[in-house]
């Protein structure tokens, strides 16, 4: 199983904000990619109201997710392909495992998949004596240099020229370069004698299409149309939700998936899979397999305030414009999703205590929805979380998570309902923050226990009269 | 594989959604049985298309093309796309080793250029991807080992500049993907406007709904780019560097 670390978001985060060339980057990543992606949304002919569109056929879909998936599996057999059903990740990982076996499988080739990186699957090959390549040219390095990846779409954000040129010198056996097509060309060359050699290729699934009986997977490399073209075997692996009923559907969301990740009107490849090659075509792969993962997500399926997240393609528009992700980077979030749609789908998964931080962390500054190709709502989900944390709730086994600030909220709640109390409270405050003050007017630092409020900001004394107050002198 | 593990799956969900486990109907219709009057109307438009509509077309083609690197050039005879293809070969080295070679589908339109006598004046051999002829493992030794593969395609959508393709016997998947360069050769009444006319006609088109989707189709879009050190881009990650479409003006 890969590993979960949300508990060290905070040290994490830390770490990253005092790193200047992940900053860099990161700001790099955001100005380019967010402001783009907005403006691809306007230039659209059915203008950005596609979104609400979107977000209904994608809602009515998850609303109907039984017959759907039952119409996939149907179809996709019936062009020869096999279909499993994973109750979670370790059954998953097990199936791929055997076909790896039955097929005497040594070497595999992987297209870019968030959903395997959630299983674990890399792992799990290399284990049973497997040898796995990343084959996106940003998941390669990140392989090479033994990390996970810090973005959805960008997975080697982090990284510079420089030190992939001494990654690449010091693994590859090559010259030390700099320059990226020089870069792009030797991981080219190193990658092509990976596929050639593979005995099986896997890949996730941007958007199977049910009626038809289809995986779709998208790229701009084209890794995964060598992963998934020249292997005997194909192994494809989505989350359950990542299918659309219709063939009519993918026309705005393939548009939309494009442009939220990439500002992109349409990526470089995509690829309709719908099963192994049949007799007479020259070539594709002998066998089509697909795995179909549930892992915690019929949980989430289940509880009507969430079930809206299960609407997500996965194109990490929102990454790309929040602004605590700009700030702390994907690795802080812990787990194979970060950014907005990590903070909310990293709890439902793993763990709303375990992985508080990363709901606590966010602003609910609302650019993320606005952003969505199918606008999602994820800042009343944040909220919905952190409700959770606070009250504890039965269903998700949460149990409250700060009893101390529980405790300060009610005091505070019962103060401001009596207004005598409220206004004595008022003026010993306005007394006892003069020592608090500082020159420039402003307070650094407050006592326990509200001594977290000015750990990282200044605040404002209150001032020396109410506003009640000055009411009543008839100061308008 | 069995089917318990898919019930038990299934089941899991119809709970989720609060269904019974015995209701197999969606809640609502999500497939569509009958033809909307909004795609009656997109396929009388594909078919009512007039010589202007289609080089308005050609323009919008032309237009996509440019800033994702693909490069549209129009023939007007198949003695022109031979011409053009020669001047391809003449001008570009492999990549990989120092011997030209290229590798062609097995299709009327593409056997119809006449490559390999076209191109015998230089010295590169063309194989086609004929399965009759040749055994599976020669074949894709020679796709391999070539450095320009040349394919047609079922439709290019001009909106986004995209190739249409579907899997046929002959016609191998990889030759407009491993070697260097793709060379695609397309009629012009196979470009059409966008993924809504696409889908319309395989879908519902009598003709190109027989075929439909195929088990494998792929949409190219320019050469294959990655952006993944720096956010640089750079051209040629796997698949091809370089992508030439050939527009074929005139019925052959």
């Amino acid at each position: 199983m890969t590993k979960i670390t949300t508990e060290n978001y905070v040290s994490e985060a830390r770490k990253a904000i005092k790193n200047q060339v992940l900053q860099r980057a990161l700001a790099d990543l955001q100005n380019r990619f967010g402001r783009a992606t907005a403006e691809c949304y306007r230039r659209l002919p059915e203008g950005p109201g596609l979104r609400l569109k979107a977000h209904e056929i994608r809602m009515q879909t998850v609303e109907n997710l039984d017959v759907v998936l039952e119409t996939l599996a149907v179809n996709i057999r019936k062009n020869g392909g096999q279909v499993f059903f994973a109750e979670d990740g370790q059954a998953a990982v097990n199936y791929c495992l055997e076909v790896a076996q039955r097929h005497k499988v040594r070497r595999v080739v992987k297209g870019k998949s968030m959903v395997s990186e959630e299983i674990g699957l890399n792992d799990a090959l290399i284990d049973s004596g497997i040898d796995v390549s990343e084959t996106d040219l940003g998941e390669y390095i990140i392989q090479l240099a033994g990390e996970t990846p810090s973005h959805i779409i960008a997975p080697a954000i982090h990284k510079t020229r420089d030190d992939v040129g001494s990654l690449f010198a010091d693994k590859l056996d090559v010259p030390y370069e700099t320059d990226p097509p020089r870069l792009t060309w030797i991981a080219r060359k190193a990658l092509r004698e990976k596929f050639l050699a593979a005995d099986m290729g896997t890949s996730g699934c941007n958007m199977a299409c049910a009626e038809t009986g289809h995986i779709t997977t998208v790229s701009n490399e084209g890794n995964i149309r060598m992963s998934t073209t020249l292997p005997r075997v194909h192994i494809a692996i989505m989350g359950m939700e990542r299918v659309a009923a219709r063939l009519e559907d993918h026309d705005m969301l393939l548009r939309l998936l494009c442009r939220g990740a990439a500002a992109q009107n349409l990526a470089t490849y995509v690829s309709y899979i719908g099963g192994p090659r049949s007799a007479h075509q020259t070539d594709g792969p002998q066998e089509f397999h697909l795995v179909v993962l549930d892992n915690g997500r019929s949980r989430i399926l289940a509880d009507e305030q969430f079930r809206e997240m299960l609407c997500c393609i996965r194109c990490a528009a929102c990454l790309n414009v929040c602004p605590v992700y700009a700030k702390i980077g994907g690795h802080s979030y812990g787990y194979a999703y970060s950014g907005p749609v990590g903070a909310v789908v990293t709890p439902l998964l793993v763990g709303i205590n375990r992985a508080k931080d990363l709901c606590l962390g966010e602003t609910l500054c609302g650019a993320c929805q606005d952003i969505c190709p199918v606008n999602i709502n994820l800042p009343r989900m944040l909220l919905a979380l952190r409700t959770k944390l606070a009250e504890g709730d039965t269903a998700w086994g949460v149990t409250p998570a700060d009893r101390k600030e529980k405790f300060l909220f009610q005091a505070w709640s019962w103060m401001i309902r009596n207004r005598g109390l409220y206004d004595v409270a008022g003026k010993l405050a306005v007394m006892g923050q003069k020592i608090l003050t500082q020159k420039d007017g402003m307070i650094r630092r407050l006592p326990p226990p509200m001594h977290g409020w000015t750990k990282a900001r200044d605040i404002r004394p209150l001032a020396a009269q109410s506003f009640i107050s000055r009411w009543k002198k008839g100061i308008k | 594989m069995s089917t318990a593990n898919q019930e038990e799956f299934i089941n899991r969900i119809k709970m989720a959604l609060g269904k019974p486990f015995a209701e197999s109907r969606p809640k609502t219709d999500l497939f569509s049985r009958e033809m909307s009057a909004e795609t009656r109307a997109i396929l009388a438009r594909i078919k009512n298309r007039s010589a202007e509509d289609r080089k308005k077309l050609l323009e919008t083609l032309i237009e996509a093309a440019g800033p994702i690197h693909l490069t549209v050039r129009t023939c007007v005879d198949i003695n022109a796309v031979t011409a053009a293809i020669a001047e391809v070969v003449r001008d570009k080295d492999p990549e990989w080793g120092d011997k030209k070679r290229v590798v062609a589908w097995q299709h009327p339109l593409i056997e119809g250029l006449n490559l390999p006598d076209a191109l015998s004046e230089q010295g590169v051999p063309v194989f086609f991807t004929d399965l009759q002829k040749t055994d599976e493992e020669s074949l894709r030794q020679g796709i391999i080992d070539s450095y320009i593969g040349i394919t047609s395609a079922d439709f290019c959508m001009a909106d986004t500049a995209t190739l249409v393709m579907r899997t046929r016997p002959g016609q191998a998947r990889s030759v407009s993907l491993v070697p260097a360069i793709h060379i695609a050769v397309v009629e012009l009444n196979r470009i059409i406007a966008d993924l809504k006319e696409l889908y319309a006609l395989l879908k519902w088109d009598p003709q190109e709904s027989k075929d439909g989707v195929t088990n494998c189709m792929t949409f190219i879009s320019g050469p294959s780019k990655t952006a993944d050190i720096e956010a640089t881009m750079v051209h040629g990650a796997h698949g091809p560097r370089e992508v030439h479409v050939f527009v074929l003006t005139t019925e052959y």
